[in-house]
């Protein structure tokens, strides 16, 4: 069935400003549990229709085909009001976008490799969980107001619980844990020695329980791997997000807008080549492009939809395509697509290590930012080493990294060329980080 | 009953055509959805449906699960999703059973949803404070039906509403069984709550004594007891039978799940595989009894009682879970709970819980408590977390109260399947707990 179908099928019960989308797509899981595996394969068909009148406006979903005449729920609330067509910038269609999903013993076979790989670098250690997920989908869009969009998906992910060697009586029985969450374009690129190597070092650095104390409570200088940094950077998304985000960071800017250390640029970008969202078009049918939210420290604009933007005031900047369906049942909804850090190309990670006086290397984040912008402070659970003279040194597990919201930004002393992303509220990307006057603290 | 008119004879033969071996394991779930959702006044869409319907077919064979999902439900979407899980060549046929579910009810209708928000804001005046809040309502209501290849159980199906509260201040989500009076003044109660606790600085670290309000224990049980006793949490330590008669808790405490004394709108007699469900005690006086179970575990750990497999969606495999936890009441009234606890802290309700399964450490997060002075609750204090290993806990419960109320646990996201889980509980003393801000 072809939405236009729909449309006019609404329209005829005075629905005259209405928004059709139309999905199907396929997904393959493989499981690997302490109990056994599982193998999924899952077919999805679903539509979603935002429709309305003068009287108000209604969501409706389902799977299967639409039925065009309803019966449709009653207009309820505020106006609906959707967005006109508009042309991009040309764009051409990935060709791993035709990629075969990843087949069954594949994908075992991946899965079961970062299992070995990882008990030879950490004997001992063994995978709890296991579960590769890839699939496509293809989604057409239609609206009154003369959208008309085709948009294709191509994602995998991957997610690895895993346990270190038992631990001495004295600290407790209970085995040290980690945990890896990642996206890709397709399943193929996971590296399983590599991922088997990360999952090495942050059970080793997990199975310590000792603090270094001469690093506690004093200013540091700090180097945060890609995980932590990218942690760190969803936690600010209300700074960078939305037509309030202005508003949010204005105590942190100086008259001339410096929000942050000039070695700081941050970006989003719905189309990024390469990005594991990567699309012309947002969920809505809105062409994408890339934003310059902050350049050199200065606040450049917020991220905004077409909706957002007032022209002036707080919410003043170029609009994008940045609404985003999770999935069929859910309404578009504003946020970051690919937002990221820009990498130095001419700065390695070992060149930041090496500028560590006296500092930690913090190689992954345990948990999410805890940001409190109105007290102008952050803390974000963390694990890594020590560091000295340029070397890395005994473990730090269990610790806090603490400051201000304003020092971390201005703290900024170094960004690496190694960009990686992380699936967190979107696509969050950031290379490694050098940053000055934060401080450590045990949990 | 939308899967009345399905074939479900014709289903069983299909499916048995698979089972090649005495001990495979091979179902069918079919499953219609449908949530009716309320969106806060100043945002539209104002009334958001979604129905979906769909079936899996599984088959077990020898620790190895394989799945195949659709969104539809028709004889030769069946047939497909059966050569898939059989890894048959595509060449290979089954036959395709009549499958049609009656259709879909005319308009989503709802219209006890529509009358909500406006009573929970009389009840908000009713405490003569007022505020900004924005709620949403939701029904949601589920039907299924299993089919064996040598089973096949009655249809079951479920209704209960959900609702959220933002405030400037915080977020307030609940569980109901039902709408109404009480409901409302429930939501109400909350929201005044976390206003007034809008100001209140989070306490330092301590050790105290504290009372946990019915709400906040059904969070404290899921955590605590219903996560830690699954029998795949308790498998990635060793094997889950290894569990059963160590004492895990103080010896007061008698804990039980049981689906068929829950709240009549999600009561069940089977369980998403079509498992009879039982009144299963997880503990008995402190001692572990029965870890909750599904097929698959109950067959690798024969010690095991299935009946508890329960579904997120019919695209994922099932798993073990929690619906309703009993904790049987105490003798102590509220009065003596709280006069046992003085200069401690009232918790009232969790806003979250999480429990690492490797080391039984457990986090209860609150968006607010209330110092105890008086032998009543009194001044608020700010943001707090409950933290300590379980089995230290559970060995530190000093009282308990008298009265069981019913209380939603709330939505349980474990391993990607989101599902409600409920509780009928009294309130709890523990001495000695970890509070930090």
């Amino acid at each position: 069935m072809a939405p236009e179908e729909v449309l006019r099928a609404l329209a005829r019960q005075g629905l005259d400003g209405a928004e059709v989308f139309l999905k199907h797509g396929r997904s393959r899981r493989l499981e690997l549990t302490v109990g056994g595996e599982a193998a999924v394969w899952s077919e999805e068909r679903a539509w979603a229709v935002r429709a309305g009148n003068r009287r108000g406006s209604f969501f409706a979903a389902g799977t299967g085909e639409p039925p065009p005449e309803g019966p449709w729920p009653p207009p309820l609330g505020p106006l609906l009001v959707l967005p006109e067509a508009s042309a991009g910038a040309p764009w051409s269609e990935p060709g791993d976008f035709d990629a075969p999903l990843i087949g069954e013993s594949e994908g075992f076979g991946l899965l079961r490799t970062i299992g070995r790989e990882l008990a030879v670098e950490l004997p001992g250690a063994r995978l709890l969980h296991a579960a590769l997920e890839d699939g496509w989908s293809e989604g057409d869009l239609a609206s009154s107001r003369g959208v008309r969009a085709r948009r294709r998906q191509r994602v995998a992910s991957l997610h690895v619980e895993a346990s270190g060697p038992a631990r001495p009586a004295r600290i407790g029985n209970a085995p040290a844990a980690a945990s890896l969450y990642l996206a890709a374009r397709e399943a193929r690129r996971f590296q399983a020695k590599a991922l088997a190597r990360h999952l090495a070092d942050r059970l080793s650095v997990n199975a310590s329980t000792t603090f270094p104390d001469e690093l506690a409570d004093r200013p540091l200088e700090v180097l945060l791997a890609p995980p932590a940094a990218a942690r760190l950077l969803a936690g600010l998304l209300p700074l960078l997000v939305g037509p309030r985000a202005a508003s949010r960071g204005a105590a942190l800017r100086d008259p001339r807008g410096r929000l942050a250390s000039d070695l700081l640029t941050v970006i989003d970008d719905g189309r990024l080549a390469g990005g594991v969202f990567e699309s012309p078009l947002d969920g809505e049918g809105v062409p994408s492009r890339e934003v310059v939210l902050v350049e050199d420290g200065i606040f450049r604009q917020p991220l905004l939809a077409w909706w957002q933007a007032d022209g002036a005031g707080a919410a003043a900047g170029e609009t994008s395509g940045c609404s985003r369906r999770a999935s069929w049942r859910d309404l578009p909804s504003p946020g970051p697509t690919h937002l990221y850090v820009q990498p130095d190309p001419r700065i390695s990670v070992a060149s930041l290590l090496g500028a560590v006086g006296r500092g930690a290397y913090l190689i992954d984040a345990t948990g999410g930012a805890l940001v409190d912008l109105e007290g102008d402070r952050f803390a974000l659970p963390v694990c890594g080493f020590t560091v000295r003279a340029g070397r890395a040194g005994a473990p730090i597990a269990s610790a806090w990294l603490r400051g201000g919201v304003g020092d971390l930004l201005r703290g900024i002393a170094g960004v690496g060329r190694d960009l990686t992303f992380h699936p967190l509220d979107g696509m969050i990307g950031s290379p490694t980080l050098l940053v000055t006057g934060l401080t450590l603290a045990r949990d | 009953m939308p899967f009345s008119p399905l074939d479900k004879a014709a289903v069983a033969r299909t499916l048995s055509q698979i089972a090649e071996q005495p001990e495979d394991l091979v179902d069918a779930f079919f499953e219609r959805r449908e949530e009716v959702e309320l969106a806060p006044e100043d945002e539209a869409p104002g009334l958001r449906v979604r129905r979906e319907e769909g079936f899996a077919v599984r088959l077990v064979r020898e620790g190895r699960t394989w799945l195949a999902a659709r969104d539809r439900v028709d004889g030769k979407s069946f047939a497909e999703a059966l050569r898939q899980v059989a890894r048959a060549l595509p060449s290979a046929t089954y036959p395709e059973p009549a499958l049609a579910p009656s259709p879909w009810s005319a308009p989503p209708h709802a219209p006890e949803l529509l009358d909500f928000p406006a009573a929970v804001a009389r009840a908000v005046r009713s405490h003569h404070v007022g505020f900004p809040l924005r709620i949403t309502v939701r029904r949601h209501r589920r039907w299924v039906q299993v089919v064996g290849s040598r089973v096949v159980p009655e249809p079951e199906s479920e209704v209960f509403y959900s609702c959220s509260a933002e405030l400037a201040w915080g977020r307030h989500g609940t569980l109901l069984p039902a709408l109404g009076g009480a409901a409302a003044e429930g939501v109400a109660s909350a929201c005044v709550a976390l206003f007034r606790a809008r100001q209140a600085a989070p306490p330092s670290p301590s050790r105290e004594a504290v009372v946990l309000a019915p709400g906040a224990v059904a969070v404290l049980l899921h955590e605590a007891v219903a996560h830690a006793l699954e029998a795949d949490l308790l498998a990635q330590g060793g094997r889950p039978e290894a569990a059963l008669w160590v004492a895990m808790a103080a010896a007061a405490i008698d804990v039980l799940d049981d689906p068929a004394s829950a709240p009549v709108g999600v009561r069940r007699a089977t369980d998403d595989e079509g498992t009879p469900v039982c009144r299963r005690w997880l503990l008995r006086g402190g001692v572990v009894e029965q870890p909750l179970a599904d097929l698959l575990w109950s067959h690798a750990s024969p010690a095991l009682l299935p009946g508890a497999g329960r579904r997120g969606s019919r695209h994922l495999p099932p798993g073990p879970r929690s619906s309703h936890l009993e904790l049987l009441p105490g003798q102590d009234t509220e009065a003596d709970l709280l006069a046992a606890a003085e200069g401690g802290l009232y918790l009232e309700a969790a806003s979250r819980g999480a429990l690492d399964p490797l080391s039984g450490e457990l986090v209860l997060s609150f968006p607010f408590a209330r110092r105890i002075r008086g032998g009543a609750p009194a001044e608020a204090v700010g943001p707090c977390r409950l933290r300590g290993r379980v089995a230290d806990l559970l060995s530190a419960v000093g009282g308990i109260g008298r009265e069981a109320r019913p209380a939603g646990a709330g939505w349980c996201a474990k391993g990607g399947q989101k599902l409600a889980v409920w509780a009928t509980a009294p309130a709890l003393r523990l001495s000695g707990a970890e509070i930090v801000p």
